[in-house]
């Protein structure tokens, strides 16, 4: 074999896109490189192609690849941001970096707006909001009159629309999450702070240059 | 290679150098954003690569995960480079505990502190299956504060490292505070071993000097194993039969770590007072306004009014939940399951009830006088904190109650403080199986039947 290449150290791809990652998430580069051990597992758990799909997150969420639940497959359209039915590790990283505990409370808040959106209309209206009332009822076991979940989807349907035009928007849906700031509670997981010593194996693979910490 | 004002990760500032060993150097460094101290050891990875040590570091990393104690110092992040494997620890500003004894022996009450910290910080990490196997002088620190902190637990792999300063190093490399079981090599339990140490290190604090101690070493090894030690006449005889029951060379007849804390010396203010988040706790709970009686007769009234109108100074008025509150609840949009291997260990659960408020509180009033608690409400959160010490302090529980309708409630209980193995035993062996009666179904990420099979195994 000839010695075609240049002195310079070559860099593989996976060096290349984690350094970027970071700097463009709150994530350092040892995280990205503990995330990559997380995607690795979740990826691999039902067909091991390096990309989750939909089966394997219902799997990681639920212990049951068959489950049906709304919430997960609003996740997972949203983390699949090209839309190709799968979730690649970029796609991983910078969606979970909106929940890391140092991400802005705007993104997470628009996060979330994107999420409830489940028509993509730019709206949540109020049909959108009772549906997944109902969904949430029923994947609880909870049953309540028709006339309740009316009520409580009229009330708080009315409560966030500050504009009275029957749909909210953004500006209303921020309003109203800082209003109720327990409504982004699930948009932060403290995990993310601890990924290092949760994933250590990166230490051993990890590419950093030295010069370059 | 100097490596001052460095920046680690554009994260962390080194600063300078504190100590180093066969394997690593450990410096001083700042968090950029938050300014916070801390002690990052930095691991040759070539080298440990060489003697096989890594498969044990990685393992040992996942340990000190678990092992979070006040008396432990922490280990807050890894970061790798190529070559480099980096600990960001917890920075401890007042030196090595042996500091002090250079000055002269300690009083007992003084000593008695430091072993109590000791082996509070043992018992909670051999809970966790976590055996130092190495305490000796150089891993045991003190804060700003005067508490003690172990250094390096979980991380037997490392402890070669040793600091540059600090007094004592000459017992460094000596078997001192080494258990004659693992002198002789013999198979032994780590937790017996750890207790030998404490014991050596107890017996340093109180006289001043080593029990075993000799210029010739197959001498000292022979004092170790047979147990040789003679105390100062001026310890206590209470003292004197604790530190023999401790170094007993027989690891089988050795006192172990319950034992231990039973001990009427040891006991001796006791009271995890190093906590002082505690005591603020339990005045707030004294100062209560309303004993649980007050607030149940509270509630009779409101209901017995106008349960619609009446907004007034009851505590206990649960937080109603909208719409988007109750999406929330659903595990399908909770990724904490993608980070936690054991769904059991999660320190929240919720469930749903038909119940009125006033049954909830009554349960928990009911539960709290069974299980020896402490109660108090205040909007709409019942808090319950044990009276007896806990291996972290009490334990307390938080049940928030909320309501989706007058006719549907949801409380959800969350570990506020405690030990979280003792919280996961209470809940599933005492909690859980109380609240039955009044619990419609637990919601969270499993179906209730495979959270019960889980619970089982």
């Amino acid at each position: 074999m000839g010695c075609f290449h240049s002195k310079r150290v070559r860099r593989t791809p996976q060096y290349e896109d984690h350094t970027i990652l970071a700097a463009e998430t709150p994530f350092t580069v040892s995280e990205v490189d503990a995330l990559h051990v997380l995607f690795k597992k979740l990826s691999c758990s039902i067909i091991d192609d390096g990309l989750i799909h939909r089966e394997e997150l219902l799997l990681a969420l639920f212990r049951n690849s068959k489950e049906r639940n709304l919430f997960a497959d609003r996740i997972f359209d949203l983390f699949d941001v090209k839309r190709n039915g799968v979730i690649g590790f970029e796609e991983f990283v910078r969606s979970l970096g909106v929940f890391h505990p140092n991400a802005s409370v705007e993104e997470k808040i628009s996060f979330l707006f994107r999420l409830y959106d489940l028509r993509h209309t730019g709206f949540i209206e109020q049909e959108e909001l009772k549906e997944m009332v109902l969904a949430l009822l029923h994947e609880s076991n909870l049953v309540l009159s028709e006339d309740v979940i009316e009520m409580i989807v009229n009330k708080t349907f009315s409560d966030t629309d500050s504009k009275g035009d029957g749909k909210i928007d953004l500006e209303e849906w921020k309003e109203f999450v800082l209003k109720h700031p327990s409504l982004i509670k699930n948009m932060t997981l403290p995990y993310l702070k601890d990924i290092t010593l949760a994933f250590p194996s990166f230490v051993v693979s990890s590419e950093v240059e030295d010069s370059e910490m | 290679m100097d490596k001052k004002g460095a920046v680690l990760m554009h994260k962390y500032e080194l600063g300078r150098l504190l100590g180093q060993g066969t394997f690593a150097k450990v410096y001083y460094a700042r968090c950029l954003s938050t300014g916070q101290s801390v002690a990052i050891k930095i691991i040759d990875k070539e080298k440990i690569l060489k003697v096989g040590l890594i498969n044990q570091t990685k393992r040992e990393i996942s340990i000190m995960r678990l092992v979070r104690h006040p008396n432990i110092v922490q280990l807050y992040e890894v970061m790798a480079s190529r070559t480099k494997i980096y600990f960001v620890m917890e920075y401890v500003r007042g030196g090595e505990l042996f500091n002090k004894i250079s000055k002269g022996r300690l009083k007992q009450d003084v000593a008695r502190k430091y072993f109590q910290q000791l082996i509070s910080a043992v018992d909670f990490c051999h809970s966790r299956g976590v055996y130092h196997r190495d305490l000796k002088p150089e891993n045991l620190l003190l804060d700003e504060n005067g508490n003690l902190k172990v250094s390096d637990f979980g991380l037997s792999a490392l402890h070669e490292s040793r600091r540059q300063d600090g007094l004592l190093h000459t017992t460094c490399g000596t078997p001192a505070y080494v258990a004659p079981e693992v002198i002789n090599k013999k198979g032994y339990d780590g937790a017996k071993a750890d207790i030998w140490s404490s014991g050596v290190v107890l017996y340093v604090l109180l006289a001043g000097f080593l029990p075993f101690h000799d210029a010739n070493i197959m001498e000292l090894y022979r004092k170790i194993s047979r147990g040789e030690f003679k105390c100062p006449h001026w310890l206590p005889p209470e003292v004197r039969k604790l530190l023999s029951k401790i170094l007993d060379p027989n690891p089988h007849t050795r006192i172990n770590v319950s034992e231990l804390m039973e001990n009427c010396w040891f006991q001796k203010g006791y009271k995890q007072s190093e906590n002082g988040g505690l005591l603020d706790r339990e005045e707030e709970m004294h100062s209560s306004p309303s004993t649980p009686r007050d607030v149940r007769a509270a509630f009779e009234q409101h209901f017995e009014g106008n349960p619609e109108k009446s907004e007034e100074s009851s505590s206990m008025k649960p937080t109603c939940m909208n719409a988007f509150d109750i999406i929330s609840l659903s595990p399908g949009f909770n990724l904490s399951s993608l980070f936690e291997k054991d769904l059991i260990q999660t320190a929240e659960a919720r469930f749903s009830t038909t119940q009125s408020t006033s049954t909830i509180v009554s349960k928990f009033e009911q539960i709290a006088e069974m299980e020896r608690f402490k109660i108090k409400m205040k909007d709409g959160m019942v808090k319950l904190e044990s009276i007896k010490e806990g291996r972290k302090g009490q334990l307390a529980i938080d049940a928030e109650i909320f309501e989706i309708a007058p006719s549907l409630h949801v409380v959800e209980l969350k570990k506020a403080a405690g030990d979280t193995i003792e919280y996961n035993n209470f809940c599933n062996q005492d909690l859980r199986p109380a609240l039955k009666d009044i619990v419609w179904a637990w919601q969270g990420s499993l179906p209730l039947e495979q959270q019960q099979q889980e619970q089982t195994v």
